[in-house]
């Protein structure tokens, strides 16, 4: 009798811990985990939370990536019990959660925050589905730069390379000098996002978009003729075991002086800060050859699920503090990312942080800002392209290029059977 | 003349009390076991994302599509290798060093515990531990090599696609030695010291002694841990997943990452599932001999 009293009190206690679950804060799901990133969101959420008292919301962070936070979100759908809002990667990753219904529509949210006017069109059109928005932009970073190390560039009299004859004469330089000309690191990201500048050089921004939509094959020979770019110049400067480095360890690979140039995501300037590798003192960028006045961006965005009212409101309430100019600079800063909004004032960036807001804003007039292929891609498609990139970038040779482009030419027309591709 | 009413009473009462103890356990086994591998199957045999509502029926093309990609062949060959190498590996390993502490050696106590300490931690940590070991720069291992002049034995420990799989085993058997020591260490010191010395007494070398004598006494020991060896290479997962996500390009890849990937990664679950299927049926095929052949010790144990 006194186990069952026991186990009623303990039931009773549940109930009470989950109601109390339903009328408190809403929880914001991602994956910022530490460093820079993990005090971006924080500042976010508390300025979001200051201004919306009656309507507080939480982070919890889904420790992996992308991949981990989907496993989370089906787990969560299928429970019924999604977050308030997540941190979503942008195009097809909103797509396959509004093919299944799981996303609201934020047409409403979008027309008071102005988001036609705010964003730029090429961030705009990746997160919007059959032209209804999904997501609210926040986190941008351009992927289409290299960072080189001032003191090692000096020492050896070097000047940035414009093009990709000039980027080899830099790496045999780099290398005669004895330091590693060229950082990559392993994993299917980053080889593939190397490979852009080469890709866009090749095939030009329609290109880009055509391989994008399904329509311009991976056996033609635009895209051949953009792997060879690849293998002759950047893989011929890649740094010695790049691809049993994170991308950290060869950022640190270039604190170190071992390395001269690294072509990593913006984010990388925030590791290189907190490094004590001051901007423009110690590290500087240039666009890599053939992506000068475009920028190429990868970004995230706030994906809201659909849910009760009062969670959908609170939601709202978020995405719409985390859109403003006041917002977005709040987490940009700390971030050490863009803010997609273009009334934020270019002043809250550091000297590298300015000139990818310049980047940003000109590839922006010139109609040349290209989200990042990956997730323009079905997912499928996308996946398997970073893969056989590694692969072909530890060693390009003719077996791994045929593989390579025949995995992926069959992979494309099985996507465009099934009416996959999209045209962003 | 026996109570036939009453034997018959008694055994009643005694098939509820078994009924009513077994319940438990066969409905925890039923709903977290059953269910899920028959659901499992069902969704194998339909094409779906993980989030529409509805999965389409594709009966067993999942099954045939998998049995034409070089990539699932290569899962399983490095599952298969994976077996050989946690039966030969850590077991070896663990033996060995349980054999020298149970000599009798100084700081016994100490050792056990840096044996066994290793297998505390917990799987990503080791993770993490190792990417930083393996760094092939200036990582631990490479630095090591470099210091007594080895420099040029050093690889790009999980970045060459013919090394990987022989770097991920290394941070396996510093790992999971701890177990196989542990359970072999307990074993020896089980062994009646009377055997041993009637054995030397006899005129048996310490090797003699240890062949003749421990190691087939030590059987029970060694069942528990090939075992455990063999259930952990089926479903290999979190080591290689937090090092290297199956890479580079699926080089170090088993079919538990694989399907990982190909539900989360790639938004297929009816394939996953597939895969999973062939990991069971694979894992059972292995696996199923050492169970029957513990069942029947267990039974002939019973029986003497």
């Amino acid at each position: 009798m006194r186990n069952l009293k026991w186990i009623g009190v303990a039931l009773g206690m549940l109930a009470g811990a989950s109601a109390a679950r339903a009328d408190g804060p809403k929880e914001l799901w991602h994956y910022y985990a530490a460093g820079s990133e993990k005090a971006g969101i924080e500042a976010l959420i508390a300025f979001a939370n200051k201004q919306n008292p009656d309507n507080q919301i939480v982070g919890k962070v889904i420790p992996g990536n992308a991949v981990e936070m989907r496993r989370q979100l089906q787990t969560a759908f299928m429970g019924n019990t999604p977050p308030a809002a997540y941190q979503s990667s942008m195009a097809f990753e909103l797509k396959t959660f509004v093919d299944s219904g799981k996303l609201h529509d934020l047409s409403e949210t979008w027309a008071k925050i102005k988001g036609d006017e705010i964003f730029p069109e090429g961030v705009q059109r990746v997160v919007k589905v059959d032209g209804k928005p999904y997501g609210i932009p926040y986190d941008l970073s351009l992927i289409n730069n290299i960072f080189y190390s001032k003191a090692i560039f000096e020492k050896a009299g070097l000047q940035p390379p414009k093009d990709y004859e000039g980027l080899v004469a830099v790496c045999d330089k780099l290398r005669a000098a004895g330091v590693e000309p060229l950082g990559n690191a392993g994993g299917p990201f980053w080889s593939l996002y190397n490979f852009y500048a080469p890709l866009v050089s090749s095939v030009g921004t329609e290109g880009y978009y055509k391989i994008a939509s399904g329509e311009l094959g991976f056996d033609s020979p635009e895209f051949r003729k953009a792997l060879e770019l690849y293998r002759d110049t950047m893989v011929k400067c890649y740094a010695k075991n790049w691809s049993g480095k994170t991308w950290t360890q060869t950022a640190d690979d270039v604190v170190n002086g071992n390395t001269g140039m690294f072509m990593m995501g913006a984010w990388a300037a925030a590791y290189f800060k907190q490094a004590g590798f001051a901007p423009v003192e110690k590290f500087d960028v240039f666009p890599a050859p053939g992506t000068e006045g475009k920028a190429i961006f990868q970004m995230d965005a706030f994906a809201v699920p659909e849910g009760p009212v009062d969670t959908l409101e609170t939601a709202e309430k978020f995405v719409i503090s985390a859109a403003s100019a006041e917002g977005q600079a709040t987490f940009a800063v700390p971030k050490g990312s863009l803010a997609p909004n273009v009334t934020v004032d270019p002043s809250i960036y550091d000297a590298v942080g300015a000139k990818f807001a310049k980047q940003l804003a000109d590839a922006s007039k010139a109609n040349a800002v290209l989200p990042n292929l990956f997730f323009l891609l079905p997912t499928k498609v996308g996946t398997e392209l970073g893969v056989q990139l590694e692969k072909f970038a530890i060693d390009p040779s003719d077996a791994n290029e045929s593989e390579l482009i025949s995995t992926l030419e069959s992979l494309r027309q099985e996507a465009q059977a099934e009416g996959a591709y999209l045209k962003w | 003349m026996p109570d036939f009413q009453l034997m018959r009473r008694k055994l009643q009462t005694a098939g509820m009390t078994h009924a009513i103890f077994l319940s438990l356990p066969v409905t925890l086994f039923a709903i977290f076991y059953v269910y899920p591998i028959i659901s499992t199957f069902n969704l194998s045999l339909h094409s779906w994302d993980g989030f529409s509502p509805t999965p389409k029926y594709v009966g067993l093309r999942n099954y045939v599509v998998l049995l034409h990609q070089s990539r699932f062949y290569h899962a399983v060959l490095n599952n298969i290798s994976w077996l050989v190498f946690l039966l030969l590996g850590p077991t070896s390993l663990g033996l060995l060093l349980a054999t020298l502490l149970d000599r009798g050696m100084k700081g016994e106590a100490v050792f056990r515990v840096v044996f066994f300490l290793p297998f505390t931690i917990p799987a990503v940590a080791v993770a993490a531990i190792w990417r930083w070991m393996y760094e092939p720069t200036g990582g631990l291992l490479t630095t090591i090599l470099q210091s007594v002049e080895l420099g040029g034995l050093a690889q790009n420990w999980l970045g060459d696609p013919s090394i990987v799989n022989f770097a991920l085993m290394g941070s396996m058997l510093w790992w999971t030695t701890g177990f196989a020591f542990l359970v072999f260490f307990a074993g020896l010191r089980n062994i009646p010291v009377e055997y041993i010395e009637a054995a030397r007494i006899e005129g048996a070398t310490p090797w003699q002694v240890f062949w003749k004598v421990s190691f087939p006494l030590l059987w029970p020991s060694t069942i528990v841990v090939l075992g455990m060896a063999a259930v952990d290479a089926m479903r290999l997962f979190d080591i290689v997943w937090a090092m290297t996500n199956g890479g580079p390009a699926y080089a170090s890849e088993v079919l538990a990452t694989q399907m990982y990937d190909t539900a989360f990664g790639r938004f297929e679950m009816g394939r996953a599932s597939a895969i999973s299927v062939y990991l069971l049926v694979i894992a059972g095929l292995i696996i199923m001999p050492y169970i029957h052949q513990l069942a029947k010790r267990v039974q002939d144990a019973e029986a003497e």
